[in-house]
């Protein structure tokens, strides 16, 4: 025989529900936990509380800045080079977003406008290359841009250059476009095809050229998709490691590969860990703005 | 504004069949039909969001041809409003005017004017979504008159509402149509809302127009089957020609019927149930009415009103009285005569 209902009842109804919800949950949360928030923790402590002895080892002291300061320092031969490589990941990273929205845009647009039956078939296409490994297609970059590869043959036989584009900033920004395009034009593909069609009418229907609908309606609306995508693309761009080491040269080296470095060559981890943390904040802040600037027009 | 031989096909589907239709300045015009008639499709193509396959349109004597929408002086409320979400209520209704690069004062001028039509110009810095139902429509309305276009086109613009609501607008729409002197092209599958608002209705069935005419006409001289059946509630009784004005229906009872000719062909005959009258069996009838003899088989109260069904000559039909004071209720199973004026019958094509 059930009670009635009183709100002592009631909140321990709601209090049961706010249980369940934690406990289906804590699968997803341990898995953060273990690795995320303390890898995090260790890549903390070891940029403030570790130094590098000379014969490569860390030891541990007294809380410091040194690791951080070394980012703004200039090396030995005068050089900022820590800024310089933060500064050529961070502008590649953005233009390798740019190119990406530039192609991933119409590419969504046609996609999300056609047919339920092409639509599918079409989006398969988009996420075929994710079937093979990453790693082997951007090999196979490496020999379609190498010295006998086609792309040479092409610039070469158009009288414009000889010289191949593997090891160049432009290889790398090619593997970059090619490797996290499919993750632009997935969320914006999602934006556009869940658009409301009769607000692109409205606006044909009150004097608006097809340009100008576009720009004040399908623009605007499609834009969480532009933020979505736009994220999913310049945070791995901004960390990549994989695509400059097999596509770029030596003076290519980006903020991954460098960190790397400080890793397994330097052996300096207090130094390494630093750069790792500036990178992470880097990222979660352009986020946040991003985020921010883009929920505020919407 | 004039449709002459409009023709919508997609693939193998006719849409609209040929379609003639004059529609005069200044008329509250309503297309009415069951979803699928075409109604929409009608509409769409008058805006210029679809193109005929055949025929011509022409607005204020200028032919449409495959004029884009931003270049036909018309303007559309939509079914779902359409509102743009991402922009306040004043800038939805200004959008038009700033898309034909009208002064920015001179857009708060008519803004502000447009929404105090339509009392809602308190709301102006409202998202569409802060708004109720009715206020929404409301903008719709205002973000397409603000233009002052040569056509209004209104899709089911009332569908969505609940049903006091959009009573209270079906009156609200036609004051304001009779204010701005604007030709409303009203698209509509409900019955009574066209016959309120409206000048003029057309009927349209399967992508062809049926029938044009002011509201009454349609109800009560329906020239076909389908429009007799689709407006309002109708006895449709096959009979015979018997000669002299005479049919002869059911079991061979002869009632006569204004305009029939010959004898032998078949025809339908249409009657309104509240046209029809109910009566005791040997009570007196006016002069000339058709009389027949039958039994209650069912009586159903409306609050207003009551329905009855009465088994006649081997037939049924639908009897409608008025809840008047003094009412005299028969009760299913009991004798009884109908009667009516020999002019509320009309004969409908099949």
């Amino acid at each position: 025989m059930a009670a009635p209902v009183t709100p002592e009842l009631e909140a321990a109804a709601e209090r049961a529900q706010a249980r369940r919800g934690l406990l289906v949950s804590l699968p997803a949360y341990a898995y953060l936990v273990v690795f995320f928030a303390i890898p995090l923790v260790i890549v903390f402590v070891v940029s403030v509380f570790g130094r590098r002895n000379p014969r490569g080892a860390t030891v541990y002291g007294p809380p410091t800045l040194d690791a951080y300061r070394k980012i703004f320092e200039p090396g030995p031969d005068g050089s900022y080079l820590v800024l310089e490589i933060v500064w050529r990941s961070l502008w590649l990273s953005v233009v390798t977003t740019i190119v990406c929205l530039l192609l991933a845009y119409p590419l969504a647009y046609y996609i999300a406008t056609r047919t339920p039956r092409v639509r599918n078939a079409l989006l398969v296409l988009v996420m075929i290359p994710f079937w093979s490994n990453f790693l082997v297609r951007t090999y196979a970059w490496r020999v379609l841009l190498g010295r006998s590869g086609p792309v040479t043959a092409v610039t070469s036989a158009l009288g414009l250059t000889d010289t191949p584009m593997i090891f160049t900033v432009n290889a790398v920004l090619i593997g970059l476009v090619y490797g996290f395009l499919p993750f632009m034009v997935l969320p914006l593909y999602a934006a556009i095809e869940r658009m409301d069609w009769s607000l692109v009418e409205a606006a044909r229907d009150l004097y608006a050229s097809g340009w100008q609908a576009f720009r004040k309606i399908t623009w605007p609306l499609s834009r969480p998709g532009v933020i979505a995508g736009s994220i999913l693309v310049f945070i791995p761009a901004f960390g990549a490691y994989v695509t400059p080491e097999i596509l770029g040269g030596s003076k290519t080296t980006l903020l991954g590969s460098y960190i790397v470095r400080q890793f397994l060559q330097a052996r300096d981890a207090p130094f390494g860990s630093a750069l790792s943390f500036v990178l992470m904040s880097v990222m979660l802040g352009a986020t946040i703005v991003y985020f921010r600037t883009g929920a505020r027009n919407l | 504004m004039v449709l002459s031989g409009v023709t919508k096909r997609f693939g193998d589907v006719t849409a609209v069949d040929g379609m003639n239709l004059e529609i005069r300045d200044g008329e509250f015009f309503s297309l009415l039909g069951p979803s699928g008639c075409g109604k929409t499709t009608t509409l769409r193509m008058i805006a210029g969001f679809e193109y005929p396959t055949e025929g011509s349109v022409r607005i204020q004597g200028r032919e449409m041809g495959l004029e884009p929408p931003n270049r036909r002086p018309v303007n559309t409320v939509f079914q779902s409003y359409a509102l743009f979400p991402h922009m306040t209520v004043a800038e939805n209704v200004g959008f038009g005017l700033k898309m034909r690069g009208v002064g920015r004062s001179e857009i708060a001028e008519r803004v502000a004017r447009a929404l105090d039509q339509v009392q809602l110009a308190h709301r102006s810095d409202a998202r569409p979504s802060q708004l109720s139902g009715g206020q929404q429509q409301r903008v719709a309305l205002a973000r397409a008159l603000v233009n002052e276009p040569a056509v209004l086109l209104l899709d089911e613009p009332l569908g969505a509402l609940d049903l006091k609501l959009r009573q209270a607008m079906q009156v609200e729409l036609k004051e304001l149509q009779e204010r701005v002197g604007i030709t409303f092209v009203y698209v509509t599958h409900d019955q009574e809302e066209a016959l309120t608002m409206s000048d003029r209705i057309g009927v349209m069935n399967e992508g062809r127009l049926l029938q044009v005419g002011e509201p009454e006409a349609i109800y009560e001289r329906p020239t076909s089957r389908f429009v007799a059946d689709f407006i309002g509630h109708i006895n449709l009784v096959t009979a015979e020609c018997a000669g002299s004005g005479m049919v002869r229906i059911g079991d061979g009872a002869e009632v006569a019927v204004p305009g029939v000719q010959g004898a032998g062909g078949k025809v339908t005959i249409a009657l309104r149930p509240e046209r029809l009258h109910l009566t005791a069996p040997d009570a007196d009838i006016p002069a000339g009415a058709n009389r027949l003899r039958g039994v209650v088989r069912r009586r159903v109260y409306h609050g207003d009103g009551f329905t009855y069904e009465v088994a006649v000559a081997g037939t049924v039909l639908e009897v409608r009285t008025e809840n008047t004071p003094g009412l005299v209720r028969y009760e299913a199973g009991s004798d009884i005569c109908v009667y009516w004026d020999p002019s509320a019958a009309n004969l409908v094509e099949d």
